[in-house]
């Protein structure tokens, strides 16, 4: 029965083949790559010959050399010119000039001639070596073809049926794994790469829905749930910041933002000590932090509405630069210290995304548990995108008009650490 | 039939040229080659014989080939005396003079050897180049133009 149903299956299939040897392989041209073969192992077999003689030639040598010094001179014919000798003798029997190649030759005892002439013996058995298994391998081809040419003459026929076709399931699974994937890394590719790219990074902060291409990749739907999250806090969190964030864009101009917020931003401040009421030094973090967003807010807020996603999402990838611009506020903001919910989200990014911002912000004794109340998951598609506006930062504090021109001409820095870390 | 007469008549020409003459070709050239070998031989002999003479040498310091490029100094006390191989393994004791006229009378011999060498291998090439012609002939197929004559 089940033969019977394998058999009709493979019927069905077309998969079942019975071949005549012959045809496949004619008896006569089976015939004649034995003979090729045949003809390749005489030449090998003449080489070996031929490599053979200057092993015993080498070895005759070898006797003649150590035994030439055994006396002072030898009665010899010296040949002169190839048809002629003169009657003479071998003298300084222990000085020989040995051929090294390429013109050179070199004087040496009968010893250190025999030496080099061992030498030479060895590299001639690894020729033969390598020889006799090129004339093994052509023997084993030429049996291989002579029986082929033999079966072929006797009428054998070749039954052919693919095994797979017993279990379909299997063979449709994976193809049906394989095709579905990679429609998925393109979309991925497709949606990451132009976002990616400082180029399109404008055109992305206006629109936000360009993000939805890119979150069919697993990890980036992952993440991107992660960042929904931190989005809505940070909806809850800019709604307290509004206030500062005014103050902010009226200082951007002004260079120091930090002076503006001393005033306005007592109230947020009091929001971070009562979460951390020890530490000065977190305050005077945040406050740092908090400055960077409040002025790329009030660039971004300028532009799009959007900015503030975009730009928190940056902070998650360049976390590196952040901090670094944080430190640099240091010095300056702890008066000013505005409680801006965005640098507490820059941190919780980073801590989330990369490994090397973490130690950076412990070092600044900024709590994560700050940082973390503060959420920013705007930055779904922005993450890319952000660095650029991080990275201008630093500048705009001192120069705070230039920034905006600056940051178009990010630095691919952040983008390629966005690439490292997807798989 | 005719072209069934014709396509075996030409298969035999080709199997002549093939099997015959162009191995015969090969075989006289390669002959004729060792025959300039030996006329270089015998002229550097020559040469060499006579280089002595010019510089009366009457002692010899030379380097022996052992085999494989080792060399060995050898020293020749008398090189008055010279073996002179004559062919068929002999090998016959002259003294320069003797060697010189040897020498010229064998190189007489080679050059004719030469000579006769290379008409053989003239008339192998007519040979050849006739049963092509028949070929083409029994092709039917337009004569070739002769090559335009080489202008010096």
């Amino acid at each position: 029965m089940e033969e019977a149903a394998a058999a009709a299956r493979a019927a069905a299939a077309g998969k079942g083949t019975v071949t005549p040897f012959a045809s496949l392989f004619p008896s006569n041209e089976a015939q004649k790559a034995a003979k090729r073969v045949e003809e390749k192992i005489g030449e090998k077999e003449k080489e070996l010959d031929c490599i053979n003689e200057f092993v015993t030639e080498n070895a005759n040598l070898i006797n003649l050399v150590s035994k030439l010094p055994d006396e002072l001179n030898h009665e010899i014919m010296v040949p002169f010119g190839k048809a002629a000798f003169f009657p003479g003798r071998l003298i300084h029997t222990n000085e020989f000039m040995v051929l090294l190649g390429e013109g050179y030759y070199a004087e040496r005892t009968a010893k250190q001639t025999v030496e080099i002439l061992t030498r030479r013996g060895k590299v001639l058995d690894s020729q033969v070596e390598s020889l006799k298994a090129n004339m093994r391998d052509l023997k084993a081809e030429a049996s291989f073809f002579d029986v082929t040419a033999s079966e072929a003459a006797e009428g054998l026929v070749e039954i052919r049926e693919d095994f797979v076709e017993e279990n379909p399931s299997k063979k449709s699974s994976k193809s049906g794994k394989f095709l579905p994937l990679h429609p998925l890394s393109q979309l991925a590719l497709l949606g990451f790469s132009p976002q990616s790219s400082p180029f399109n990074f404008q055109a992305i902060n206006d629109k936000n829905d360009n993000k939805n291409d890119a979150v069919e990749d697993d990890e980036y739907a992952r993440i991107m749930s992660r960042l929904d999250e931190l989005e809505k806090e940070e909806l809850e969190a800019e709604d307290e910041e509004v206030d500062a964030e005014d103050d902010d864009e009226s200082n951007v101009q002004q260079h120091d933002a930090a002076e503006s917020n001393d005033e306005s931003d007592t109230g947020e401040q009091t929001d971070a000590t009562e979460s951390d009421s020890e530490s000065h030094e977190n305050m005077q973090m945040e406050a740092k932090s908090n400055q960077l967003p409040h002025q790329i807010h009030s660039e971004t807020t300028k532009s799009g509405v959007d900015s503030s996603k975009a730009f928190t999402g940056s902070i998650v990838e360049s976390a590196d630069i952040i901090q670094t611009n944080s430190r640099q506020q240091a010095v300056t903001s702890p008066q000013a210290s505005k409680p801006a919910f965005d640098s507490s989200k820059a941190t919780t990014g980073s801590i989330m995304e990369g490994g090397d911002p973490i130690p950076t912000n412990l070092q600044q004794s900024v709590t994560s548990s700050q940082a973390s109340k503060p959420a920013f998951d705007s930055s779904k598609a922005f993450t890319g995108s952000i660095v650029e506006r991080t990275y201008n930062l630093p500048t705009s504090r001192g120069q705070p008009t230039v920034s905006s021109q600056v940051s178009n001409s990010q630095p691919s820095k952040p983008v390629s650490r966005f690439k490292m870390r997807r798989p | 039939m005719m072209d069934g007469y014709i396509q075996e008549k030409i298969q035999k020409f080709e199997e002549f040229v093939d099997g015959h003459l162009k191995p015969q070709l090969v075989r006289a050239i390669a002959e004729r080659d060792k025959v300039f070998e030996q006329q270089k031989v015998f002229s550097d002999l020559r040469r060499n014989i006579e280089n002595l003479e010019k510089n009366s040498v009457t002692s010899l310091r030379t380097m022996v080939n052992l085999g494989s490029e080792v060399y060995m100094q050898a020293d020749v006390p008398d090189t008055q005396r010279i073996f002179v191989d004559v062919g068929l393994g002999f090998h016959v004791e002259f003294t320069w003079s003797e060697a010189l006229n040897f020498i010229a009378l064998r190189e007489e011999k080679i050059a004719r050897q030469i000579e006769e060498y290379t008409r053989l291998i003239a008339s192998i090439k007519a040979r050849i180049k006739l049963v092509c012609e028949g070929i083409r002939e029994l092709l039917q197929l337009p004569a070739e133009k002769s090559l335009p004559e080489r202008v010096f």
